[in-house]
């Protein structure tokens, strides 16, 4: 609760003209948010961006914040999710010379990314970004994230059965592409979706 | 729900979640937010609020409508303002005779004979005449166009009450 408090008076501090805070929530939550960024972008350097861009946002309208709502996490969340849903809407009016998404994945990583990962990761991390932007950001909140299932209702601003429901599908299709990937076995699991 | 999660789904999630944990900001990044905090919100180029820019629509739409309104009322005010006297003016400085339909036209009869070519050709009405003469009704209107109304051989034309002869159907 002290947490959110201190939150909430960062916040204010901010609204008040002390950009001091914004340094102090970056130091917070910068992490935090630059992982579920990176975890829904394809390359590291938009997952970047797009977290400056957030405390940009953050910067110019502070007063949009209303603690009545919820936690300055969730709302920083929520920008966040905002901005990335937008910069995939403005990448979908480019062409990709490369038809595979996989491959282009692959190709947006940089190499000492590449490197750092171990080759299941990439392919786990390549099975995730072909999932659907709603589906991804919801395995990030709450598998990658650990997120309460009411923060994340509170972030996507849907109800919690919502939440669950999403989760399940996702999931299911998260499996199913590791199976195609050969990265899980479903031989001797029941099958997880029922697809419509 | 973690029922639902396949047992190493969970574990791979888990291995990319760890790795996660491990990515922290790039000194690119530090530097950037560094930039911001000192910048402050005065130095960040401001959009326009969306309230704003619609207002700047609105009044550019306002604008365009008023433009357009004000050339067709002084389209209407050239067409509708031409004054009477000028218009009697125009009508006066048309030539008495001038009119837009053929009112008057110009009778004439024009001795002919046929040809060698078998054409009728126009004769010299004074000359002596070797074959059979016709009189070619022609007449003129003052629009300017010519119409034969009728051949007539020249000695039928001179018995009263004789058939007219030759009669050209006109449209």
């Amino acid at each position: 609760m002290k947490k959110n408090c201190d939150d909430t008076e960062r916040m204010a501090r901010l609204a008040a003209g002390d950009t001091g805070a914004l340094r102090e929530l970056y130091e917070k939550h910068g992490r935090a948010l630059l992982r579920f960024s990176s975890a829904m972008c394809r390359s590291r350097q938009a997952a970047e961006d797009l977290v400056h861009d957030t405390f940009v946002a953050l910067l110019r309208g502070p007063h949009l914040f209303d603690p009545a709502q919820g936690t300055a996490f969730n709302y920083l969340c929520g920008v966040l999710r905002h901005r990335i849903s937008r910069h995939f809407r403005q990448q979908k009016r480019w062409v990709t010379l490369v038809d595979d998404d996989s491959a282009a994945a692959a190709h947006d990583a940089s190499p000492a990314d590449e490197i750092a990962r171990s080759e299941v990761s990439a392919e786990f991390r390549r099975a995730m970004l072909e999932l659907p932007l709603q589906h991804r950001e919801i395995i990030a909140l709450c598998d990658l994230e650990e997120l309460p299932y009411h923060a994340v209702a509170a972030i996507l601003q849907c109800p919690i059965g919502t939440v669950r429901s999403r989760l399940h599908r996702a999931r299911a299709l998260l499996t199913i592409r590791l199976a195609s990937l050969e990265l899980v076995d479903l031989a001797d699991e029941p099958p997880l979706v029922q697809l419509s | 729900m973690t029922e639902s999660l396949h047992p190493q789904v969970a574990a791979l999630l888990g291995r990319y979640r760890r790795e996660l944990r491990d990515t922290a900001p790039s000194d690119a990044l530090d530097a950037r937010m560094a930039r911001l905090v000192a910048a402050g919100r005065e130095d960040i180029p401001r959009r326009r609020p969306p309230l704003r820019r619609a207002v700047f629509w609105a009044a550019a739409a306002g604008l365009g409508v008023v433009a357009i309104a004000a050339g067709i009322f002084i389209g209407m005010r050239l067409e509708r303002g031409t004054p009477a006297a000028r218009v009697a003016q125009q009508e006066a400085a048309l030539p008495a005779d001038f009119s837009l339909w053929p009112a008057d036209s110009v009778a004439l009869q024009i001795p002919a004979e046929y040809s060698a070519q078998g054409t009728l050709v126009a004769v010299d009405p004074n000359a002596h005449s070797t074959g059979k003469r016709y009189w070619i009704d022609v007449v003129v209107s003052n629009d300017g166009t010519v119409r034969i109304d009728r051949i007539v051989p020249a000695e039928t034309k001179r018995k009263k009450g004789a058939p007219d002869g030759i009669t050209l159907q006109t449209p």
